[in-house]
């Protein structure tokens, strides 16, 4: 297997060709990688590439999340959502734009099952055990999405800038359908570079884990109260993160038998994140 | 896939300080400094080390935190505790006076099976002791 | 001198009686409390070597020409090889050998468990051989599981014949009783996630010696079980472990790895190290298995228990045992009436292993929720009601060597006196309780074991066994008996062991064992060095001997003068004094156990489910403490591992193909330092009178039994809810908080 560096966007994307993949903190690729859930001939370093660092409400993609946990001009939804992330080695090595790109923590897929997701017609979780898995959007597969800081970037109304596009956040995000099965936006060999999250008047991050530290959430809600009004959005509650408009929402839900328990833990944590910002 | 950090140190380095536990990033065991910063060796490809400095359990030997511990009784089967300490320099040279709960929040990646956490906590609250 | 007595052996709750050979101890117990050495917080001997990364534990040890393996193992959790072709790995980069079934006798074409090794491969790197595994070409047909513990039962599937145990008569206990309380209790499959895994590093010498390098609780059951199997001569197995990363009760035995990599090796005619990977690791190295228990007390209005009845289904796996998960019942209450049914149902799931009090853990969760329930119907104070119903001698008429379990329930007092401070702190959704449970277990090891030890010129002693050290510290505690013995201090002792060629015959690591049996051997051994350094003092100072006794490096005589140890050991010149020791016999007639009580404290969110345990006191009586400092250790590191037990660990099966889902350690969820509650330690520290010269039982598995039930009792004490299935996850919690909502809806006003 190849690795190269390059050092500027333009050759990082011309390196992104055919069989080649893009390695941040390798924290998600690196065992994916190993466990031939990702294959590639080439890997494509972006250390030098991609910006890193926060400017104001500008963030690199490759900014870690132990540099966005403890930085002032973040807002602290994000800020917390990054601080109860993964544990402290992943939050120094695991970069915010390979979070936003992390895959599915359904231990089917990762078992490699051959479930709807993997391209196959099942979804082996539905059937299965699937507590940790979706409450909203579950039909098709019923993963939950993982990532914290992704739920707080929509609650932000966060912006992506890409080598060829800008998008919000919630943008970069799609449910797997039987035509498509990925749950990103993202163009192959299309790079995240920046992300702009404007500052809310008030935001806040609660996430419900089955450990004080490092687990995924069982629901993360993100809510912030910005000129326009509040907006709220969810992790571990859908295949990709899930923005409802109001607490009432919550009764649109359809969870599975067993995750019907994390609609009332969702609904608890809404009520207080509400009431806090 | 290239070689990992950890594969570099224990093998071709002989460097055996640094443990393996799992191998995907989900222990701590491995833990390692990359210019200070504590990273999983075990998911890091070492061609991507670059120019950073990597500082190993065998370059913390005479770090206080080695005393403490075990004057603290930090570590029972002691497979997990190259890693703690690692983590420990980290943090006490980030913040050399950690709260009960800084230790909380940066050593929670650090998994000891024997359970020696409490221990861990006084050996960190007393490392200058 | 020697004698053959028929003894009752104990290991993890299962008793046998055999002959054993043993050596009478005739030294006297010190008197209680803490001595010069003995009884005093002191440091890991080997803690620096360990914390600074420089012991060799087997996962470090490399041996010229050492080669890899890797094993092929069923991803199926029943299934049946229909073609098997090995030929693509042999062809593959760097591998020497390839075995499949019929080569070594773990090997199978007929798999009954996920995980269960079909092939293996050695290569030059591990990397070569587990790229080799994959090239192997297997056309499976694979057979529907059998995964329902029940259903196993209904069916007759099982590991070992059904145990019963009947005292009394259960039906009319129960018709006896003013109140009756019946509960079903289910607990989980828990992964021992040693963080060292599973390995052994295999080398021959010719094709009738063996050396085995292995991270093991036994180094002397490893050698004898490779003998057996390999036909060889015990003394031309050599095992070695001199540091190791963990166990629990999983490393018991050589395991399929090193069966597999004494047979490459022998075909290669090169070392082999077989390392599990962490997945291999949660598949096929074993696990405390699911319960399901189905009980129901009696007792009187004033609380005396009238009935224990216990219907236990051990979910075991395709192999392994049945757990006592009723032994709790036989032997922690006073009830005249007690009935226990223990099942050992055969699943097509990964075979268990002993955990870390196997089955008393499970069991005690039961029992001491369905006591607490008991209490709730009675109105009665739950330490009041364990007092009531406290069994003053064993119920088949033996006495006990020694019971403190009442000292504990007083020192428990203090601590169950905060409950209506910790409930009063109950603020918004945050509600907050107090529980409790008791504990009983084993402990108390047994013969045979020895040591020597060795005192040279420079007035150093070594002791000599081949035990291991697990990470409990006996290795220190080894250190501190014999140097109490010879007064001499800590640092002038080493221990030597580890090495079956190096020492002699050591007793296990596992069941609370090894301080109360190697700890009276070396003292023994201690005590024949002690004295024959004081028959040389004797002719060399002119003094009568029974005069003379060895005190702060010095021989002290008690009709006057002082002497320092080195102006008698420096005659030794290249000799030494050797002192060698036997672990005597258990007191005949007597039952050997340890007692204990825990008080946790919780706060509980009821809206979100989530349980913090905030405060656990431990109270134990396991006899003489001989390390304050590691023995507070063991009692912690059981308590954090019973968190994890109770609150966020569970192995999980898919319920259609077998597959263990939680196989990496971001999906099976142990205790991280933040989950960590504040921890007493305390201990009734009194020497067991009639066990051993020492008065020690083992403290390694105490501590890990009453968590359970203490934090689901506090639960229950803070809300009102009955969690009854473990682990006590948000959706467990939230449901026994609906049911308990209910209930209380349903009382009609
Ligand atoms: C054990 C574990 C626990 C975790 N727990 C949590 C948690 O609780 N909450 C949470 O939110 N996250 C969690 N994570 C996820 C973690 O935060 C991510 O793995 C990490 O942030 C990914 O960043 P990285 O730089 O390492 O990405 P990489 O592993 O390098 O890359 C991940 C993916 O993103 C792509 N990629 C990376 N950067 C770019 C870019 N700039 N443009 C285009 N593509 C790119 C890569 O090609 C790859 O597909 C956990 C991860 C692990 C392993
Ligand atoms: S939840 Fe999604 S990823 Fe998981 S099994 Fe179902 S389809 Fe596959
Ligand atoms: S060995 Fe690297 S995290 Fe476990
Ligand atoms: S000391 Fe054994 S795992 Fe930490």
């Amino acid at each position: 297997m190849e690795l190269s560096r390059p050092s500027t966007v333009d050759e990082a994307v011309a390196a992104l060709g055919n069989g080649a993949v893009a390695l941040a903190g390798g924290t998600e690729l690196v065992p994916l990688l190993r466990d031939g859930l990702v294959r590639a001939d080439r890997v494509v370093h972006l250390a030098d590439a991609v910006p890193r660092g926060i400017d104001g409400t500008r963030i690199g993609a490759g900014t870690t999340l132990a540099e966005l946990e403890v930085d002032p001009q973040i807002p602290s939804a994000l800020r917390e959502a990054c601080r109860l992330a993964a544990s402290p080695q992943l939050r120094s090595m695991g970069t915010i734009g390979g979070n936003l790109l992390q895959a599915t923590r359904c231990w089917y897929w990762r078992l490699e099952f051959p479930c709807r997701l993997h391209g196959g017609d099942r979804c082996h979780a539905a059937e299965g055990v699937h507590r940790e898995h979706a409450f909203f959007a579950s039909d098709f597969c019923a993963s939950a999405h993982p990532s914290d800081p992704a739920a707080a970037l929509v609650a932000l109304g966060g912006m992506l800038r890409t080598d060829r596009r800008e998008l919000p956040v919630a943008e970069l995000y799609r449910l797997p359908t039987e035509d498509d099965r990925s749950t990103t936006t993202l163009a192959p060999g299309e790079l995240i570079l920046e992300l702009d999250v404007p500052a809310p008047e008030a935001s806040v991050y609660l996430k419900a884990m089955d450990r004080r530290r490092w687990s995924f959430p069982i629901v993360g809600v993100a809510v912030a109260r910005a000129a326009d009004g509040v907006r709220i959005a969810l992790a571990g509650a859908a295949p990709i993160p899930w923005a409802i408009a109001s607490e009432a929402d919550l009764d649109g839900a359809t969870p599975l038998p067993g995750t019907a328990y994390k609609l009332d833990v969702a609904r608890a944590l809404v009520r207080r994140a509400l009431a806090e910002v | 896939m290239g070689a990992t950090l950890l594969e570099t140190l224990r093998g071709e380095l002989g460097l055996s300080g640094t443990k393996i536990a799992c191998g995907e990033g989900h222990c701590g065991a491995c833990t390692v400094l990359l210019d200070g910063v504590p990273v999983l060796s075990c998911i890091t490809l070492v061609h991507t080390v670059g120019e950073r400095e990597v500082t190993t359990i065998e370059g913390l030997r005479e770090h206080p935190l080695v005393r403490s511990f075990v004057r603290a009784d930090a570590l029972q089967c002691g497979f997990c505790t190259p890693g703690q300490i690692v983590s420990a320099a980290a943090l006490v040279g980030a913040v050399p006076e950690p709260s009960r709960e800084e230790i909380r929040h940066h050593m929670a990646g650090n998994i000891c099976r024997c359970g020696a956490y409490p221990r861990i906590e006084e050996a960190i609250l007393t490392w200058r002791d | 001198m020697a004698r053959l007595i028929k003894t009752e052996k104990e290991v993890e709750g299962r008793y046998e009686e055999t002959w054993v050979v043993v050596e009478e101890d005739v030294l006297d117990q010190w008197p209680a409390g803490p001595l010069t050495v003995v009884g005093q917080a002191v440091e890991r001997k080997d803690g620096l070597e360990r914390a600074r990364g420089e012991a060799p534990y087997t996962a470090d040890l490399k041996l010229p020409g050492m080669l890899h393996a890797a094993v092929l193992r069923s991803p199926h959790a029943r299934a049946n090889v229909k073609r098997l072709d090995l030929e693509p790995a042999r062809r593959s980069l760097g591998v020497r050998a390839v075995v499949g079934p019929g080569d070594v006798h773990v090997l199978t074409d007929e798999p009954r468990y996920p995980g269960q090794p079909v092939a293996a491969v050695a290569a030059d790197t591990f990397r070569q051989a587990r790229e080799a595994v994959k090239l192997i070409e297997v056309e499976w047909e694979e057979l529907e599981p059998l995964l329902d513990p029940d259903e196993a039962v209904a069916r007759g599937e099982l590991v070992e014949e059904p145990r019963r145990f009947e005292r009394g008569d259960l039906e009319r206990g129960l018709a006896k009783a003013d109140v009756v309380v019946e509960a079903e209790y289910r607990t989980q499959t828990l992964l021992h996630n040693c963080m060292e895994t599973h390995q052994s590093i295999c080398r021959w010498h010719g094709d009738r010696k063996l050396d085995v390098f292995i991270s093991t609780q036994f180094i002397w059951g490893v050698r004898e079980r490779l003998a057996d199997q390999l036909g060889l001569d015990p003394d031309d197995v050599r095992v070695v472990c001199e540091f190791m990363g963990g166990g629990f009760g999983s490393k018991n035995g050589p395991g399929d790895y090193t069966y597999i990599g004494a047979e490459l090796a022998k075909r290669t005619g090169r070392p082999v190290k077989c390392a599990l990977t962490r997945r291999e690791e949660s598949l096929a190295t074993g696990n405390r298995n699911a319960t399901i228990q189905r009980l129901v007390a009696g007792a009187k209005a004033d609380g005396t228990l009238t009935a224990l009845g216990g219907e236990y289904v051990n979910a075991v796996g395709w192999s392994g045992f049945s757990p006592m998960t009723g032994g709790p019942m036989q032997y922690l209450y006073a009830c005249d009436n007690v009935r226990v049914v223990e099942h050992g149902a055969r699943l097509n799931a990964p075979p268990n292993a002993a955990f870390r009090a196997p089955g008393f853990v499970e069991g005690t969760f039961g029992l001491e929720c369905l006591l607490d329930e008991l209490a709730a119907r009675l109105d009665l104070d739950p330490l009041e009601l364990r007092r009531r119903n406290h069994l003053d001698a064993d119920p088949e008429g033996r006495s006990y060597s020694s019971k403190n379990l009442m000292e504990c329930y007083r020192l428990a007092e203090e601590h169950w006196a905060r409950r209506d401070t910790v409930r009063a702190r109950s603020e918004g959704s945050w509600q907050r309780g107090v529980g409790l449970a008791s504990q009983v277990w084993f402990g108390g090891g047994g013969p045979p074991s020895y040591a020597w030890v060795r005192v040279g010129a420079d007035g150093r002693a070594v002791v000599v066994t081949a035990m291991q050290d697990i990470g409990t510290g006996t290795r220190t505690a080894m250190a501190q008996i014999a140097a109490e013995e010879l007064g001499l201090p800590l640092d002038r002792v080493e221990v030597a062991l580890g090495d079956s060629a190096r020492g002699p015959y050591a007793s296990i690591s596992a069941g609370s064992s090894t301080l109360p049996s190697m700890g009276p051997a070396v003292r023994s051994a201690a005590a024949d060095a002690a004295r024959q350094i004081l028959e040389l003092a004797a002719q060399r100072f002119d003094k009568e001997q029974r005069v003379l006794s060895l005190k702060d490096e010095h021989v002290v005589a008690s009709d006057g003068g002082s002497w320092p140890l080195g102006s008698v050991c420096e005659l030794l010149g290249d000799g030494q004094v050797l002192g060698k020791g036997a672990r005597g016999p258990n007191p005949t007639g007597m039952r050997v156990l340890t007692f204990g009580v825990q008080v946790a404290e919780v706060a509980v969110d009821v809206e979100t489910g989530e349980v913090r345990v905030e405060r656990v006191a431990a109270i134990h009586d396991v006899g003489r403490i001989v390390n304050p400092l590691g023995a507070r250790s063991q009692v912690e590191g059981g308590i954090v591992q019973a968190i994890g037990h109770t609150l966020s660990e569970e192995r999980l099966l898919d319920p259609e193909t077998g597959t263990v889902l939680t196989q990496t350690l971001d999906a099976y969820r142990m205790p991280t330092i933040a989950d960590v509650p504040e921890i007493v330690a305390e201990f009734v520290d009194v020497p067991d009178q009639h066990l051993t010269n020492l008065g020690s039982k083992g403290l390694g598995e105490p501590p890990i039994i009453p968590t359970a039930a203490a934090i689901a009792n506090a639960i229950r004490d803070a809300t009102g809810a009955d969690v009854r299935s473990l682990p006590v996850t948000r959706e467990e919690l939230l449901r026994a908080l609906r049911e308990a909502r209910e209930r209380v809806g349903a009382v009609p006003a």
